[in-house]
């Protein structure tokens, strides 16, 4: 018998309430998947495009102290190539070179509090739509995979449904596992790239006017989790061997871009072989609308090393018709549409209703599945 | 309504079915304070009654209360009161054991440091503290049981229910295990509620017995009154002319045998009767070492009970 043996004791304290059971899940899934040294290496890549970005926001305020944002304007107007600068160029060629994005600026301070607005905004959601997303995916192929079907392997599930732990709190505390995750790819250096910004900005009331931003980019982090989430989860129940539903996320990823891709490319040659097309977009607000109209009087397409960019920040002004059909390019709209940039009905509804869709069929999977074998 | 003093468990005329296989057939059974154990053969439906119990599964009828708590619209007040270790091992992979058990503690709604200490205190009370910081996954068969039951009583339930408790475990810490049950059920006041195959065990330690075979209860009651012989008994064990001793008491109209080399049984005698017994013992010169009432081993009383149960279903067939 041990020295520090008391024997079996009873205990007559008070149990915490429902509910508590999904933070001690979280918990416990985020310690355990902290475990893996891939996913610290991968959290760790994950923060290297919030440093270029950084350094746009940097250039961006170096600009408008150096009182240089005028004469990049009229570089935008008269069509100079602002791409030297990279990211910051291509949104600035945008924003600067606009005729009717600014509304109506009275002095110059406010019509660089409206530019930063903007600059500040796109950066933002191209930076969680493009690198991060992605990044997003890879992370949450990691690990959620094995959330769900680990339990279901070493029938953990016993652990959890034979005490007070409902099915409810067990989905929650595993979703809150990733969301916590995801945050800290998308939410969290999302909101330090808009405090870095406000700290190389020339005066920190820069904080005031931007304080949407933030907000808009936590918003867009929570609109990137919960579809995913739930999507990586229901995979993770379906089956008691990790490795396939981890190849079932990843494909769902690769076939829907592909997918995408494909139908996307395939419009775009049809309407270059049908002149009497309609090309949809709204011509009053993209960079290869009215301003390349007026610089080059002609439509040209974006240059391709931008174009990716370009639709991440929200330049491209065409509709993604097929959107929809990839979780990619749908999250993308609806991050769009939280920052205020995407606004068309006839963009936003359908991968709205792709992502609803999916995350109720996901959700359903998820109720039936995660308590089944204790239920046969 | 609170975990009350109503019997641990009661089972009404439960009902459960498979698509078309029925696994509980109007199960009806109460489960006393103490020990009570569940015994029958493979299939019988003890996995099902005990998930039953639990409220894990959808009854096509009867009803189940556990303290007076239906577990299907009470689960958390009935879970919270229930501590389980499952036949299956189930562990959460990569935890090691320490950090298993306090898990289990949290997740039945013990604060953080409380589910700590305890979580020591009751593998230091299973001896299996001094492999508290391996994963689970690591340690033997018999180890990994110890955390399962630690894991099951940390929370302070006032029933455990215990599927297959002593897989695993060497002689002497199968000892031990059933040493730890009895603690539980007689000093602290728990209700231990044991499925198992090894009727030794079920003999050793339980008050109670229900044997279920197909789905259906075919005996249920104190081991004592199950055991006990259609016509009380009286066995003598002694060294000496047993063989003797037997015909002289045949002699004296007690109606004695030779049960095996160590003992003679008969007829459990009033007390003249027993006067005879000694002075008859004397005569041949046999020396008493024990005169006690006789039992039927509790196998033969489960091999009657299945053989019973067979014929009842071949007949119904």
């Amino acid at each position: 018998m041990p020295l520090h043996d008391v024997g079996y004791r009873g205990w007559p304290g008070r149990r915490l309430a429902a509910g508590h059971a999904v933070g001690v899940i979280m918990t416990t899934g985020i310690r355990l998947a902290w475990a893996s040294r891939w996913l610290r290496r991968a959290l760790l890549f994950a923060w290297s495009p919030a440093l270029l970005f950084g350094t746009s926001f940097f250039a961006f305020e170096q600009a408008v102290d150096e009182g240089r944002l005028s004469s990049m304007r009229e570089g935008a107007r008269v069509g100079r190539n602002l791409d030297g600068v990279g990211m910051l160029g291509t949104v600035l060629a945008e924003t600067l070179g606009r005729k009717n994005g600014l509304d109506a600026p009275k002095t110059e301070a406010e019509e660089i509090a409206q530019t930063r607005r903007l600059v500040w905004s796109r950066l933002l959601l191209a930076f969680v739509r493009a690198p991060q997303a992605v990044l997003l995916a890879v992370v949450v192929g990691l690990i959620a995979p094995a959330l769900i079907s680990r339990d279901l392997r070493a029938k953990a599930w016993l652990v959890y449904f034979t005490r007070p732990v409902s099915r409810l709190e067990y989905i929650l505390g595993k979703g809150l596992v990733l969301a916590v995750i995801i945050a800290g790819i998308t939410m969290l250096p999302g909101v330090v790239l808009w405090l870095v910004g406000v700290l190389v900005s020339p005066s920190v009331w820069v904080a005031v006017a931007t304080w949407d931003l933030p907000l808009k980019v936590i918003v867009s982090s929570v609109v990137l989790m919960v579809p995913t989430a739930l999507l990586a989860l229901a995979y993770s129940s379906l089956t008691a061997e990790s490795r396939i539903a981890s190849f079932a996320w990843f494909a769902t990823w690769a076939a829907c871009w592909i997918a995408h891709s494909s139908l996307t490319t395939a419009d775009m040659m049809a309407a270059a072989n049908d002149p009497t097309a309609q090309i949809d977009h709204d011509t009053s607000r993209g960079l290869w609308g009215d301003v390349d109209a007026v610089l080059a009087g002609a439509d040209q397409p974006p240059p391709r090393k931008v174009r990716w960019f370009a639709k991440a920040a929200g330049l491209d002004p065409a509709i993604d018709h097929w959107a929809w059909i990839s979780p990619y390019h749908s999250l993308g709209v609806m991050q769009g549409w939280v920052f205020g940039i995407e606004r068309r009905p006839q963009a936003i509804l359908p991968p709205l209703v792709a992502l609803i869709t999916l995350s109720l069929i996901s959700i359903v999977i998820l109720w039936q599945r995660v308590d089944a074998p204790a239920r046969a | 309504m609170q975990a009350s003093d109503a019997a641990p468990v009661v089972v009404d005329g439960v009902v459960k079915r498979y698509g078309r296989r029925t696994v509980l057939d109007q199960v009806s059974l109460t489960v006393p304070p103490g020990i009570t154990g569940l015994v029958g053969p493979n299939g019988a439906g003890k996995s099902t009654l005990v998930r039953a119990i639990l409220g894990l599964v959808r009854l096509v009828a009867g009803s189940v209360r556990v303290f007076g708590l239906d577990p299907v619209t009470d689960p958390r007040q009935v879970r919270q009161s229930v501590g389980v270790v499952p036949e299956d091992e189930s562990t959460v992979p990569g935890l090691a054991a320490v950090e298993m058990v306090r898990y289990a503690a949290r997740l039945s709604g013990l604060p953080g440091t409380e589910a700590l200490r305890r979580a020591h205190e009751v593998l230091d009370w299973c001896d299996a503290g001094q492999e508290r910081y391996r994963t689970v996954e690591t340690l033997s068969v018999g180890m990994r049981q110890k955390v399962a039951f630690a894991a099951a009583i940390v929370h302070d339930p006032q029933l455990v229910i215990l599927d297959e408790p002593t897989n695993g475990l060497d002689p002497i810490e199968r000892r031990a295990m059933l040493g730890r049950l009895q603690t539980l059920a007689h000093r602290h006041g728990k209700a231990v509620f044991v499925s198992t195959h090894v009727l030794p065990d079920v003999e050793a330690i339980c008050d109670h017995v229900i044997v279920l075979s197909g789905g259906r209860v075919r005996l249920a009651g104190s081991i004592e009154a199950l055991t006990r012989p259609a016509a009380a008994e009286t066995r003598l064990e002694g060294d000496g002319p047993l063989e003797h001793l037997a015909t002289q008491l045949q002699q004296a109209g007690i109606a004695a045998r030779v049960a095996d080399s160590r003992g003679i049984v008969f007829p459990t005698p009033h007390a003249a009767g027993l006067a005879t017994v000694w002075q008859a013992a004397a005569a041949v010169g046999v020396s008493v070492s024990s005169l006690a009432g006789t039992h039927r081993p509790l196998e033969e009383v489960f091999m009657q009970a299945i053989a019973e149960s067979q014929e009842t279903g071949d007949a119904a067939a």
